[in-house]
Order: C-alpha cells, then structure tokens, then sequence
C-alpha cells in the first residue's frame, strides 16, 4: 500500500525540527516527485509550512529564483503549530496560510 | 461564435511562455477585476477564426485556499471557456497531475499540453504520451517545448479539434468504497436541486460539498441550498462513520492513488543498471579519492583564467575611469563654472573616483561568472557540491551546510538567509555563522588589485588561496564549534540530484554571467556611490580648525584621517599599519567592494584634489574617445592572446618545462601593465611593511584580513533578523579576532620564514 497524506503528515510527529523532501521520501519509501504533491495538499490545509529560500535576498543579482544553486536548496517542511495560526478574524480563503 | 481557450497550470511550468507562443504580439496584460492578480489575454488566429487565450494564475490545486485559486476554478466555472489547456511540467508530472486531475472533475473539455519535455529526457525520463492520454479519459496530450516552440503548432491543431468536436465524457474513475456511493447519492440531490446556480456540474458540487469546500458552501448557503449543505453534511459523517477518516482526506487520498497508478503506467525511470557516459565522467570527477584535488583543480583553473584573461581590460577600464572620464569630469564641471570649487572635487575625487575604482573590476566579475557559468551549465557544479559534501561530513558537518555555503561565495546575505532550508536551528546558526567566511564576490576585487600589484601574472594563485583559505577556515571552525557548543549532533547525508553532464548553451551561460555582473553594477551605482560620497565629505573635512579648511585640508589631518590613523596601530603588527589601509578596512565594513573604492580615492586621487591640478586639456572629446576606442581594441587582441596562453602557461607551471607564450606586442609595450591604484599601493605596502619583500607579505595578511573580517553591514543586518544581536556580535568578535591573528600570523610568520627579505 502506497503512503497516505495521514504518513506524510506523522513523518513530523515527535520533532520541532523541520524535515526535508528527501529524507521524508526516504522514511516513505517513496519518491520525492511522488511526494512533493502530497506535501503541498498539506501546505494548503495550513499544517505545514515549506521553509524556503527562493532568491528574493540576492541582492542586485537578477538570477533570483532561476540561480542554479538556489534551485539546488533542499525543499523543506515543518509543522504548523496552533501558536502560530493567522490572526484572528482571518478566514480559509485570505491567502495568508 | 468566440471561442476562449483558458491556460491552467502550476506555477513555472511554462505557462506564460506557451501563452506567448500561443498569442505572439497580440495580448493585453491588466488585472482580473477587483484583484491585483495580473490577467493576461490574448488572441490565436487559426484561419478564419480568432481564438481568445485566457492565461489562468499559476495553481497547485481548484481549492480555495489562495485568491489565484479561487480566480482559476471561478473562472472555470462561471466563464465556461470552450476548452482548458492544463499546461503540466513533464519532468515533474506527478505534482502537476493533481491539478488535472481536479480540472477533469469540472467536467469542461480538456487538453494536455505536456510541457518542457526536454527536460524530462535530459533527466532520463520517459513520459508514454498516448498512455497519458487513454488513462485521463481519452483527453488530447501534447508534448511541447515552449521556450524553443517545439510543440506548438500541434498544440494549435489539437485546440482546434477540441473546439470542433463535442466534450468528452467525464473521468470519474477516480473514487470508490463508501466515499464512491455518497458521492453518487449526493450528484442526484444536487442535480434535482434548483438552487444551484449556473454554471456548476452537479458532479463537481457533490464532490467539493463532501471535501466540505468552504467557498462553495458559502456560495450554496446564500443563493438559498440549504438544504443541499445539510444533505452533504449528512453524506460526510456517514463517510467518516464508516471508514472512521476525514471525507476529505479520503478524497484527496484517493486522488493521489488515481495519479500514482497512471504514474506507474505512464513514466519510465531510468534505470541504474545503465552506465550512462555521465556515470563514467562521475566515476572519475566524484571519486572518493580524486573527486577533492580535481574541485580544487577546476578553482586554481578558473582563478587562473579570471586574472589573466581579465587583466588587458581591466587595465583598459582603469585608463579609461580614472583618466579618461576623470578629466571630462574635469574638464564638464570646469566648464559649468565649478573649476576649482568643492562641487567639483565632489564629482571627481569623490564619485568618479570611488565608483570608478570599483568599476574598473567589471571585467574581472564577467570572465569569473562566464568561467562558473560554463562549470554550471555543464553539471560539474553539482558535483562540487557533491564532492564537498562528503569533506564536509568527514569533518562532522552536516552535507546540507555546503549549498548555503556556496551561494556564499556570491554574497553573503542570501547566504545567512539560505540556511532557512536547514531542518533545525543549531545547523542553521552554524552554518550561518561559518557561511561569513566564504570568499564573496565583493572581497574579489580586493584580490585581484593587491595580486596584480605585487604578484603579476601569478596573481590567479593568490585569489585561489583566498579563497581555499576561507573553506579551511569555516571546516576548522565548524570543527571546533561541532566538538564544543555543539557535540552529539550527528551529520545527516545530503540526498542530492546530479544532473548529466551536458555542453552548456551560449544562452544560459550569458544570462548567468550577466545577470550576476548586473547586480554589481547596480550596488556600484547605489550602496558604492553613496558611501563614496560620504567618503568625500569625511576626506574634505578637517579634523580641527588648524588642520585647514574645507576641501582643503591634507587628507592625513581630515576627519577620514585622523579616525583611520587612530585605528592604524591596531594593525601594525600585521604589517599594514598605515592609516589608508586601516580606512579602507572601516568603510570595507558597509560593503567590501568600498575596500577598493576607498584606496582608489586615497591612494591615486590626492593630488588631483588640488584646485591647481585642473589642467587645460592638450587633446579634443574625439581624440580621447578615439585613442580609448583603440585601447579597447588592444585590450581585446591582449585578451585573446591570453587565451591562446592558458595551455603554455599552466604547463610552464611544471619545473623544467619550458614552452613559448603567444606575444601580439612587442615585449617592451607590454611590461607597463599595472595601473595607478596598484603602483601606489606597491609603494605604501612597501613603506609601511619596511621593504619589498616584506610589502608581499604585508599584501598577503592585508588580502587575509579582508577575507576574514567582520562581515558587512547588510550581512550583519541578515544575521540579526535570523539569529539574533547576541549571535551577530559574537559573529563580529570572533571574525574580527580570527582575522587578526591568521594576518599577525601571516606576517610575522612570513618574516620569521625569511620571507621577508
């Protein structure tokens, strides 16, 4: 049986730390494309949040995000935590999660 | 009839590239009403007919999480267009299938287009377009190629069928069990009911009233289908009774196994067993033993490259900055009536010289990028990584610090910011502290000047220590501070994929060597320019009344002065005591390009801050445009010449070996080659270190206290917002005292060696 979005998801179980595409695709034994789709399902749902670097601090260079080594950063994922949920008042369709 | 074809895909797949490949010059760009999502359309002419284009934003999913979602499934539903392109990135389907998937459910007529499939075969993999197409329903799939419009004209034909032909049934294979026979239920409550509004499949309201889409149910509720919400909240909890889940992570589940089974039927791996020629090179490039010396070769030949290759037009701009644009800085105030004023020592000691000394390294940055540029297109990089991954992990580093590492080497800041991606905070501190040691492309131009000045051709291996330097550092550091603060954390491997092997194409190499170049004229022309001007006003300054007056005062006795000859002492057991080395390491602090920009003001424009140096040109605007016209000449013929060197010149490197150099000069014509800035830094170096010899040695701790020193302000600023003051002033005491000691170290060491003369 293929891993469910409920495997995905208790691949954080028990650590604060954020994890990454690679190694939860190894715990899975899965793919990492395979899991990449999973993982978004679960960022939209607002329970993981992806830690990204994405360019936007480089500076004058207008490699940003196309910078072959900023492309090469590992995708990486950590827990929501009800501490941190939007702020009041702010419903499922503004965006912010 | 309008026909409207919607573009529907994730975010950079090619979408927007297809479009324009689609519409050409025909588009109209505004925003989607009442949002400030760009909405772009356009129009393809087929025949007779025009075809509106409708380019969707970017989704993962037809949720209604974020607004571009909500803009795409609404558009969807309420625009009704003829048909959607799902436009998916074909070397990496399974997260683009998920959004097909749930556009097939909207039950509009579907096409494919199956994009950036060159991709996809430079990875190995092969996608059965066909078989993609008989297992979503029998829908149109296209391979394209948008960027190189392969693919597109087949795209057209395929739109055009679709618009002739009536939909094709629905692809509702995708549920089953409990969830399977509510969802039926639902369909017909729904499709009995009057209250929904136009436009909605009832299969597509059932399905997204069991996910419980909140959008939707807001939308039921107020157009008076209560009771559709009530039946579905119904149908959800005899789900959940049943199979004890979540409807709608059951859904979503099941979605996924749809796309996992088409996957398994659809796309070929390749396989390992294959030596591909890549594995071959790899064996050699990546090899336990090997793989370090060849990275290490690879730098020495790229530093060799930059200096020598860069240098005629590095000399080239230097001429033409410092006397070329300086006298018409001279001569255009002169004649603007601010000869001899302040204003016009402002625009010339100041600016002109302090962006204009930086500006002479852009030679030097464009034949670096190019060199890392070709190593990068061609895969090698990936294996550096790959190879210094595995260093860094003997010396109990985690593998994972090295890409952060890296993009250090360009700056500093994205660096600091990079270490975001590290799973926990102990590595991202680490590796933000130690990435402040990797050489960044500001601290380069410092190289390249004092290498040039004391060390000529050979000045490729000073820069190729500075930077080993930086590397042996940060591993000694994150040694000590992984056996120290931070024992019993184990190093975890570094899953990384390598890329073939591939010749790079012109294009992206041009693109990455002037994209990066582009971001060091922009900080020339903002950070440099302001804090050249400042600069100024601190050297036109005096110190006190008796010191003389403004804009005429000796630079020793002005603010600038008398602040860097406070510090100079500091510095004088590392040789360069003198208080224009000690200021260029101050003003280093806010960008280390000024480093450069600081000695040029100092060091070569003193004189010239005399009203009396205004001087009547002894040649027109066209004679000087028209002799720096054939200095860039020569500077190109010199280029190629040292081109044409590489090969002798690293072979010369064997002792013994003797093989003749290319020459387009005569000999004479070509030993006057180092420029102002780097005569007077000989001369100073040599005057504060006691002799020639020891001036060397003096340029060399200069360079490594450069290297090691308190990272600039920006940097500074990025490791407060991510770790912390306390972190960040540990960051400044320590890189400052390790700066210290290697440069004391490199000095005296050097003397006690008999290096010194």
């Amino acid at each position: 049986m293929a891993a469910t979005l409920q495997d995905v998801l208790s691949a954080f179980d028990g650590t604060t730390d954020a994890r990454s595409l690679s190694q939860i695709a190894q715990d899975l034994s899965l793919e990492p494309a395979r899991l990449q789709g999973m993982l978004d399902y679960w960022v939209r749902k607002g329970k993981l949040r992806e830690v990204s670097f994405s360019g936007g601090d480089c500076g004058g260079c207008g490699l940003k995000s196309d910078c072959p080594f900023v492309t090469r950063m590992p995708r990486t994922y950590e827990r929501v935590h009800s501490d941190d949920l939007p702020p009041a008042g702010c419903g499922a369709n503004c965006g912010c999660r | 009839m309008t026909f409207t074809i919607a573009l529907a895909g994730n975010p950079n797949v090619g979408k927007s590239t297809l479009f324009n490949a689609l519409t050409g010059s025909r588009q109209h760009v505004g925003n989607w009403p009442g949002k400030t999502v760009e909405k772009k359309e356009g129009y393809l002419r087929t025949g007779d007919e025009d075809i509106l284009i409708v380019d969707l934003p970017g989704t993962y999913s037809l949720t209604a999480y974020s607004i571009e979602e909500i803009i795409a499934r609404d558009f969807i539903i309420h625009e009704q267009p003829t048909a959607v392109v799902a436009v998916v990135d074909a070397s990496n389907l399974e997260r683009n299938l998920y959004l097909v998937a749930q556009i097939i459910e909207l039950e509009v007529p579907v096409i494919v287009a199956l994009n950036m499939t060159d991709i996809a075969t430079n990875r190995g993999l092969t996608i059965d377009a066909d078989e993609l197409s008989e297992r979503l329903g029998g829908i149109p799939v296209v391979e394209t190629v948008g960027n190189r419009h392969i693919g597109v004209d087949a795209l057209t034909r395929a739109i055009k069928q679709t618009l002739a032909q009536p939909p094709l049934p629905a692809l509702r294979a995708t549920y089953e069990g409990p969830l399977r026979t509510e969802l039926d239920r639902l369909e017909a409550v729904v499709a009995e009911s009057d209250a929904i509004p136009s436009g909605y499949n009832p299969y597509w309201v059932a399905s997204k009233l069991l996910e419980n889409d909140e959008g939707l149910t807001t939308k039921l509720q107020e157009s008076g289908a209560s009771e559709l919400v009530q039946a579905a909240a119904e149908a959800r909890a005899r789900i959940e009774e049943a199979t004890g889940e979540d409807p709608e992570l059951i859904i979503a589940n099941q979605r996924y196994q749809f796309i996992h089974q088409i996957l398994d039927t659809v796309v070929v791996r390749p396989q390992s067993a294959v030596v591909t020629m890549s594995d071959k090179i790899d064996r050699i490039a990546t090899h336990r033993i090997w793989g370090v010396p060849i990275f290490l070769l690879m730098m020495w030949l790229v530093f060799q490259f930059t200096a020598n290759v860069s240098a005629p037009f590095l000399d080239w701009v230097d001429v033409f900055m410092n006397e070329t644009v300086y006298g018409w800085g001279l001569e255009l105030t002169a004649a603007l009536g601010l000869g001899g004023t302040w204003l016009q020592a402002l625009v010339t000691d100041g600016i002109i010289a302090g962006v204009g000394g930086v500006l002479v390294f852009v030679p030097v940055l464009l034949f670096l990028y190019f060199a890392l540029a070709l190593l990068e297109d061609s895969g090698y990089m990936a294996r550096a990584a790959f190879v210094m991954d595995r260093v860094m992990r003997v010396m109990g580093l985690h593998g994972k610090s090295f890409l952060p590492m890296i993009v250090g080497f360009g700056c500093t800041v994205p660096a600091v910011y990079a270490t975001r991606t590290l799973e926990n905070e102990r590595d991202r501190k680490l590796t933000g502290f130690l990435a402040t040691f990797m050489s960044c492309g500001a601290r380069l131009p410092v190289y390249v000047v004092f290498g040039a000045a004391f060390f000529g051709v050979a000045s490729g291996n000073l820069i190729f220590a500075m930077y080993l330097l930086g590397i042996g550092v940060a591993l000694l550091t994150g040694l000590v501070l992984k056996n120290t603060v931070y024992r019993g954390t184990p190093p975890t491997p570094f899953v990384m994929e390598l890329p073939p092997y591939r010749v790079p194409r012109p294009r992206d190499v041009w693109r990455q060597m002037w994209e990066r170049t582009e971001g060091f004229l922009v900080k020339a022309g903002t950070v440099i320019l302001a804090v050249s001007v400042v600069m100024w006003l601190l050297l036109a300054t005096p110190s006190s009344a008796q010191a003389g007056t403004f804009n005429d005062v000796p630079a020793e006795q002005s603010v600038f002065g008398v602040l860097s000859g406070a510090v100079a002492p500091v510095f004088e057991p590392a040789g360069f005591g003198s208080w224009e080395a000690s200021g260029s390491l101050l003003t280093g602090i806010l960008a280390k390009e000024v480093v450069v920009g600081t000695m040029n003001q100092l060091f070569v424009d003193q004189s010239a801050a005399s009203p009396d140096a205004v001087e009547e040109p002894d040649t027109s605007f066209g004679e000087e445009l028209g002799a720096s016209l054939l200095g860039f000449g020569e500077a190109a013929l010199l280029t190629v010449q040292e081109v044409m060197n590489i090969v002798p010149r690293t072979i010369n490197l064997i002792p013994v070996v003797d093989i003749g150099e290319i020459s387009f000069f005569p000999a004479e014509a070509e030993e006057e080659n180092t420029t102002n800035l780097q005569t007077a830094l000989r001369a100073s170096f040599e005057d504060s270190a006691g002799s020639v010899a020891a001036g060397a040695l003096a340029a060399v701790a200069f360079n490594v206290f450069v290297l090691l020193y308190v990272p600039c302000m920006a940097a500074l600023a990025a490791m407060r917002q991510e770790f912390g003051w306390g972190w960040m002033w540990a960051q400044v005491g320590y890189t400052f005292a390790i700066a210290w000691l290697a440069a004391v170290l490199v000095f005296q060491g050097g003397l006690l060696l008999g290096f010194g003369g």
